[in-house]
C-alpha cells in the first residue's frame, strides 16, 4: 500500500521480508502472531514527533522505514542529538518498561513507518512471550552500551575536532565502509544537527569542516562526503 | 584475578524485601538462582572488569561500593556511577555479547555473586519472571546512562568543561 508519504508501507510483520535481519522483529511464530494483532502500523512525515522526553510512556514504536532522530533537550532549549535510530530498531523501551516518563525525544528525520503498540498490550505481550522478553531484554542492553559510548565521547574528547573526526569514523563503520581505503558517506544531517551531535555550534562545525577540506582530509560532492586521508583522520580522532 | 570461593552465604537468607534489583525474586527463582552464583570477595582497589574486556558473567554486588567508571587512552577518567549493595554489573555485556563499556573497581572491601554468562543467559531463557525483572534493571541502568549523556553534553555545550572527570 503506498502511503501519503511516498512510503511503501508493510501492513504485517507476518509478510515483512526485512523480519530476519531485525533483531526485535524476528520472533518465533506465536509471539510474531500476538505482536501483529496488537500492533498499528502507521506512516509519519519527515518532522513527526513520536514522543517527547519527560512524557508518560503511551508505548513503543517499532520503526520499521526511515530515520528517527532521539535527542535531549536542557533547560534553555539546547539540544543534544544521542543517536539516529535506523530500521527495526525498538524505541521508548525503557520508559514503557519501568513507567517512567521518556528519556529523550524522537522525531523522524525521514518519511517513516512505525509500528506502534500501546504500553499496557506491550507488557502483557512481553509476560506471555518468553522470546520476547529476551530480545527486549537485547535491545534494552545495545542502548545502554550506545549510551555508555556517547558519554565516553563527549566526556572525554578534548576538542570539537576529535568528536567530529570520530563520529566521521564511527559513520564510516556503521556503513560498512570502515575498511576501505577512503570511506564514502552520505550526509543525511545539516551542520546544525551535526553541532547537535557532538555537543558544539553549528558555526564551529562549518568551519571545521571547511578546515578538513582545505587540508585534503575530506572531499564533499552535494550530500556525499568522502574521506580522503582516513589516516589523518584517525589521528584526529586520538584513535591512533 | 579475583578467587571464587563457593561459600555457605546464600541468596535465601537475604533479608527479603530488600528492594535490591535483582535479588528479590520469587522464592523458587531465587534458590535456582543461588546455585548458579559464586560468592567472592574482593579487596579494596581490585578491578572486576575493565573497558575493552570480553564479559565472563554479571557480577551482582552484596556488599561494599563499586566504582564504574569510563577511561581514556591517555589515563582520564569519568567516574559514571558509584554502584552499592544489590546493584547488578556487567549485565550489558552479558546480554549483548559485546565487551565491556566501563572500568569497575571496588571502593571498598566488597562481597559479589557471580554469575557465569551462559548460566545467566539459559536463567533468563528459562524463566521468563526473571526476564521481566532483567528489563526492569536495565531500563534503570538506561536511565542512568541518559542522565550522565545529559550532564556530559549539555553541561558541555553550555559551559565548554567537563563534570567529574579526574
Amino acid at each position: 500500500m503506498l502511503s501519503p508519504y511516498g512510503l511503501d508501507l508493510v501492513e504485517s510483520c507476518l509478510t515483512c521480508k526485512m523480519r530476519s535481519e531485525r533483531l526485535f522483529c524476528d520472533l518465533p511464530a506465536a509471539a510474531l502472531q500476538s505482536f501483529e494483532a496488537i500492533k498499528y502500523a502507521t506512516a509519519y512525515p519527515r518532522g513527526a514527533v513520536l514522543f517527547v522526553e519527560g512524557q508518560a510512556p503511551r508505548g513503543i514504536f517499532v520503526l520499521c522505514k526511515g530515520r528517527v532522530k532521539l535527542s535531549i533537550c536542557a533547560t534553555d532549549g539546547k539540544t543534544l542529538i544521542l543517536k539516529i535510530a535506523e530500521p527495526g530498531e525498538v524505541l521508548g523501551l525503557s520508559a514503557s518498561v519501568s513507567g517512567k516518563p521518556y528519556e529523550l525525544t524522537a522525531e523522524t528525520v525521514d518519511p517513516c513507518q512505525v509500528n506502534f503498540v500501546k504500553r499496557e498490550d506491550f507488557l502483557r505481550f512481553l509476560k506471555e512471550h518468553a522470546e520476547a522478553c529476551f530480545k527486549v531484554a537485547e535491545q534494552l542492553a545495545e542502548k545502554y552500551n550506545n549510551a555508555c559510548h556517547e558519554v565516553r565521547a563527549l566526556g572525554l574528547s578534548h576538542s570539537a575536532i576529535e568528536k567530529l573526526a570520530k563520529l566521521l569514523l564511527d559513520w564510516s563503520t556503521r556503513n560498512g565502509e570502515a575498511s576501505k581505503p577512503e570511506p564514502r558517506l552520505r550526509m543525511a544531517l545539516t551542520h546544525e544537527e551535526i553541532a547537535q551531535m557532538i555537543g558544539t555550534s553549528r558555526e564551529t562545525v562549518t568551519r571545521l569542516f571547511a578546515d578538513l577540506k582545505k587540508r585534503q582530509i575530506i572531499q564533499t560532492k552535494g550530500s556525499t562526503l568522502l574521506v580522503h586521508n582516513k589516516g589523518a583522520l584517525k589521528v584526529l580522532a586520538g584513535a591512533v | 584475578m579475583i578467587t571464587h570461593r563457593p561459600t555457605a552465604d546464600s541468596c535465601l537468607d537475604c533479608p527479603p524485601g530488600s528492594g535490591r534489583q535483582l535479588c528479590d525474586l520469587p522464592d523458587g527463582l531465587l534458590a535456582t538462582f543461588d546455585k548458579l552464583k559464586a560468592i567472592s570477595t574482593c579487596p579494596r582497589g581490585q578491578v572486576l572488569f575493565t573497558e575493552g574486556q570480553r564479559a565472563r558473567g554479571v557480577f551482582v554486588l552484596c556488599q561494599g561500593r563499586v566504582r564504574l567508571s569510563i577511561t581514556s587512552g591517555e589515563g582520564r577518567r569519568i567516574t559514571f556511577h558509584i554502584a552499592g549493595p544489590g546493584e547488578t554489573l556487567g549485565l550489558s555485556a552479558v546480554l549483548s555479547g559485546q565487551a565491556h563499556e566501563l572500568r569497575a573497581e571496588a571502593l571498598d572491601n566488597c562481597r559479589v555473586a557471580l554469575v557465569q554468562r551462559k548460566d545467566l543467559l539459559h536463567f533468563l531463557r528459562e524463566n521468563r519472571a526473571a526476564c521481566e525483572r532483567i528489563l526492569q534493571v536495565l531500563a534503570d541502568d538506561l536511565e542512568l546512562a541518559y542522565q550522565r549523556v545529559r550532564q556530559f553534553g549539555l553541561a558541555r555545550t553550555r559551559r565548554g568543561t567537563a563534570v567529574s572527570v579526574h
